[in-house]
């Protein structure tokens, strides 16, 4: 990000451009305009969720522009008495192409790799977001969801991009359902038998209880297993709170969105806000960063918090009306499609 | 032989340890009540600058439980890095392995890193770096023990500002944070780390109180926007009253020298 050199005069253009009245930018957006964004879901098939999401890309040959593919996949992790919670896990790591950075040296690379990771990693693993379907056997069994971002090309404006990546391919996970599952001996041999092919006397714990039988609550499951090979699952819970990110550059008293990478050089100084609109609950604030050497004051901090639930809520109604259609197209008309072949 | 917990600088112990666990420990932690101070209190602080002789400025800050060191070296030549027409501020922040209450290698792991972005992004706006093109500065943090992250990030700006103006560097102005959590719908200041794992979100508020400017601001967790604004107020209130504190204790250390 650092990596764009800019000189004195190219600086004082674009800086007078942004400050003068109507302000003008070298693409000729208004201060609140959005290059075109393009959102694709289910495109790692291997991965139980997944999107790729670029910024300004050419729609002709797919050139330039911010990239960024995002994949969600689930492992099974046996709950440890240190780790806590027994309901899950989220943990989201950034990796950063070294074609999307060329000037940047490895360490620079790795730096910037962790800088992003820890914000989307301190954003997205909060309590407050955490999904409830994560759990496969209360207390000892539970899915571990890698959420892991790859940035194949950066032009700036690259949390937004992570964000909506993550958001998307969180909307797109699906959790596989599980079945816990129930050792017991069969009661008119001995115990101690052991058949070479393990054990035969695998009883799913429905069998042999009665279905209204509240008696014994407590389970004794001990594993779980896959009812349904080939079900992709149910959808991960909590749709509608993952976050969205709006990143308002700021050249006092003047803010603007989505910024070039030769803006961001002229315009150091950046204020991240991420927002949740759950959809019965007031609109929530989950993370707030400010990056770049500059200077705000209380007033003018507080107005761009209120001016940044705007434009994330408008970005959160168009990402949520995206995913409704990818959904649509990949089920609804994939299906007619084969259909009709 | 090659696992990654070996140390051949240091006398390993077994591979596996568990801390230990005692019973009165497990039981379910009660509703954090603050018997000491009210929650818009910030706890007592303890700042004395000079104490490390051979760097260029230095300062010890001490809250109730949270003891950092910080040091300043500079503005030196910076030798690996290309010319640049600003200096550079470089901020390193290390946790001593016996800070927390779990221990912690001694190598540099992933945390240190994202306090010291953190601290470097409040002091980047107060040092005058046009001055030493081609130089940096260096910013050594020590934390000999912790008390939660924002609390961290707060203390050692606070220090780490001492430090610079104690380094006679030009500033701008001192930079004094305050950290705030969001417990029950209310504004509690300085949280220990207690509070802060049971509150819902928490900020931590950068400031430069002499120029009334906000150098950072850094939030984590659920809060509404009007209850995020509202802890930046209770926070600037707190800031211009620390920045006193400080400006006190670099008056009396410049004193008695």
């Amino acid at each position: 990000m650092a990596s764009t050199s800019i000189s004195k005069a190219e600086r004082s253009y674009i800086q007078a451009g942004l400050l003068a009245s109507p302000a003008r930018r070298t693409d000729g957006r208004t201060v609140t305009d959005f290059r075109s964004i393009s959102l694709e879901t289910g495109v790692a098939p291997l991965a139980n969720g997944s999107a790729r999401l670029s910024i300004g890309q050419n729609p002709h040959n797919g050139s330039g522009g911010t990239e960024v593919v995002a994949a969600a996949k689930l492992e099974v992790e046996t709950v440890e008495e240190e780790d806590g919670t027994g309901d899950g896990r989220i943990v989201c790591s950034v990796s950063c192409s070294p074609s999307a950075y060329p000037n940047l040296s490895t360490g620079a690379l790795d730096d910037l790799q962790h800088d992003l990771t820890t914000v989307l990693h301190q954003t997205l693993s909060d309590r407050s977001l955490h999904p409830s379907n994560l759990v496969i056997l209360p207390g000892k069994k539970s899915w571990l969801l890698n959420l892991d971002i790859l940035v194949l090309a950066d032009s700036g404006n690259i949390y937004d991009a992570l964000f909506m990546a993550a958001r998307a391919a969180l909307w797109d996970t699906k959790v596989p359902r599980t079945r816990s599952v129930e050792y017991k001996a069969k009661r008119n041999e001995p115990i101690a038998k052991n058949t070479s092919g393990g054990s035969g006397d695998m009883d799913v714990d429905q069998d042999t209880t009665s279905g209204f039988d509240t008696r014994k609550i407590i389970s004794n499951a001990i594993d779980f297993e896959l009812p349904d090979y080939w079900d992709e699952g149910e959808v991960l819970d909590g749709r509608d709170r993952w976050p969205v990110c709006v990143t308002l550059n700021l050249v006092p008293p003047v803010h603007y969105l989505d910024a070039l990478p030769l803006e961001e050089a002229s315009t150091p100084v950046r204020l991240l806000l991420v927002f949740s609109f759950p959809s019965s609950a007031p609109p929530t604030l989950q993370a707030m960063r400010m990056l770049g050497a500059g200077e705000v004051n209380v007033a003018e901090l507080k107005s761009l918090v209120t001016e940044g639930e705007k434009y994330a809520k408008e970005m959160m109604t168009a990402i949520t009306f995206k995913l409704k259609e990818e959904d649509v197209r990949r089920n609804q008309k994939a299906r007619e499609k084969f259909a009709k072949r | 032989m090659a696992q990654s917990g070996f140390d051949r600088r240091r006398i390993n112990g077994p591979e596996e340890s568990f801390p230990p666990f005692f019973e009165a420990d497990n039981s379910p932690k009660s509703q954090s009540i603050r018997t000491t101070r009210s929650p818009k209190e910030i706890r007592p602080i303890f700042l004395q600058p000079g104490l490390i002789l051979q760097a260029n400025g230095s300062a010890y800050v001490e809250t109730e439980r949270a003891k950092i060191a910080c040091a300043v070296y500079g503005p030196r030549q910076s030798k690996n890095t290309a010319y640049s027409e600003k200096g550079r501020l470089n901020v390193e922040v290390k946790f001593t392995p016996f800070s927390c209450e779990r221990r912690r290698a001694p190598l540099r792991d992933a945390e240190d890193r994202s306090i010291a972005v953190a601290v470097q992004q409040t002091l980047l706006s107060s040092v005058r770096l046009e001055l030493f093109p081609k130089s940096t500065i260096d910013v050594f943090v020590v934390v000999i023990e912790a008390d939660g992250i924002e609390a961290c990030i707060a203390s050692a700006s606070v220090a780490a500002s001492t430090a610079l103006a104690n380094a006679g560097i030009e500033m701008f102005g001192l930079v004094v944070s305050c950290a705030a959590c969001i417990i029950e719908d209310d504004v509690w200041l300085d949280p220990t780390q207690d509070e802060a794992s049971q509150a819902q979100g928490v900020l931590v508020f950068s400031c430069m109180p002499a120029l009334g400017k906000v150098t950072s601001i850094w939030e984590s967790g659920q809060m509404k926007p009007s209850e995020a604004l509202a802890c930046i107020d209770v926070c600037e209130e707190r800031c211009s009253e620390i920045h006193s504190v400080v400006a006190q204790a670099l008056l009396s250390a410049t004193q008695h020298q």
